[in-house]
């Protein structure tokens, strides 16, 4: 009779541990790594990077970030063509993240044009921009960029 | 069967020794592009000539100030380059952003920005068309798109890094897919060229 209950015991335990497993929900829908400001001097606009993925069941779209610090902040896509000429592309629609994927914001590729700083940026401080979402509530995210310096990756 | 294999094998390659472009990362213009010859404004205000890089090869990028993001790319490894180099090299090596974008670089625009990279890089702009001469004569081209209602505007321009000898030559054309090590590898190579003919001389 002991061994029973102590099967039945064991097997009690591993359904409920299969049972809260299941459960469990991913902490944050979205998750935001490495968000950085490259500082450029003299007053010029400044990148923002960062990878961003999409821990949902469906598709999540960055439609767009604004920052006190900055006057105006843009998402936009630096494109090379073929015969080596290089142009920033707008990002109208946004970015899509699909469902489970990750996007990198990342040098010579998408980015976040912050213009017109507010005020004078110091490499090691810590910037507050809000992205905005489609897809995923509350649609707005305050994330903390920290700047780095204009030789960093 | 296996004279035939050995045959086809050694047109292979040869093909690709062809293909390795004499082992540059980047793309040779050697003999392809006239010497350089410009009349620019220095981030000091003096209107300049090439000889302002007194017969040092030079490493230029055409870009502008207002580009978050490929222009500081690109200048960051090239430094990053730079430092790979034994200490005699770096010092050798004159780098130059030349901005396309004069309505917005003025001198201390340019001054601060390069002062950023590196101490060895001179910023130069000019007007229309001495911006256009110079761009012209390495084929490449620059272009301005709609002002935004803020009155910002955005600017294309080439991705390459351009390299001279201390004549002023072309040699080298560093594209933007390339990495520091490769950028520094290929530098390397060019100065050492340089210094090898030194001393045959």
């Amino acid at each position: 009779m002991k061994i029973l209950s102590g099967v039945v015991l064991v097997i009690v335990l591993l359904a409920g541990a299969i049972w809260w497993v299941a459960d469990m929900q991913p902490a944050e829908p979205i998750e935001i790594d490495n968000p950085r400001v490259r500082l450029v001097p003299g007053g010029a606009p400044m990148a923002g990077y960062f990878t961003l993925a999409n821990h949902t069941d469906s598709p999540v779209r960055l439609v767009s970030a604004s920052s006190e610090a900055f006057g105006h902040v843009m998402i936009h896509r630096t494109v090379v063509s073929a015969d080596g000429s290089a142009r920033m592309a707008h990002q109208d629609d946004g970015v899509l993240v699909g469902a489970g994927e990750t996007v990198a914001f990342e040098p010579k590729g998408l980015h976040l044009m912050l213009m017109r700083a507010r005020r004078e940026l110091e490499v090691g401080e810590a910037v507050e921009i809000v992205l905005g979402f489609e897809g995923i509530e509350p649609a707005e995210r305050t994330v903390i960029f920290t700047v780095v310096p204009v030789t960093s990756s | 069967m296996k004279p035939l294999r050995l045959a086809l094998a050694a047109v292979m390659l040869l093909g690709l020794a062809a293909c390795a472009d004499e082992g540059w990362n980047g793309k040779s213009i050697e003999g392809l592009m006239p010497e350089l010859e410009f009349e620019l404004t220095a981030e000091t205000g003096e209107t300049v000539t090439e000889s302002v890089f007194a017969g040092r090869p030079v490493a230029m990028y055409f870009g502008f100030t207002h580009c978050p993001d490929i222009c500081p790319t690109t200048l960051a490894r090239l430094v990053a380059a730079v430092r790979r180099l034994p200490e005699p090299m770096q010092e050798e090596l004159q780098l130059a952003f030349v901005s396309v974008d004069p309505q917005r670089d003025g001198t201390q625009q340019l001054a601060d920005y390069t002062d950023a990279f590196s101490d060895r890089m001179l910023g130069l702009t000019g007007t229309q068309r001495q911006l256009k001469a110079l761009t012209r004569r390495y084929r490449t081209t620059y272009g301005y798109e709609d002002e935004r209602s803020d009155g910002s505007y955005n600017v294309s321009h080439s991705s390459a890094i351009f390299v001279f000898d201390a004549a002023g030559e072309p040699q080298l054309m560093l594209l933007d897919s390339l990495g520091v090590a490769e950028i520094a590898a290929d530098l390397e190579k060019l100065l050492a060229r340089r210094a090898e003919n030194a001393d045959n001389a």
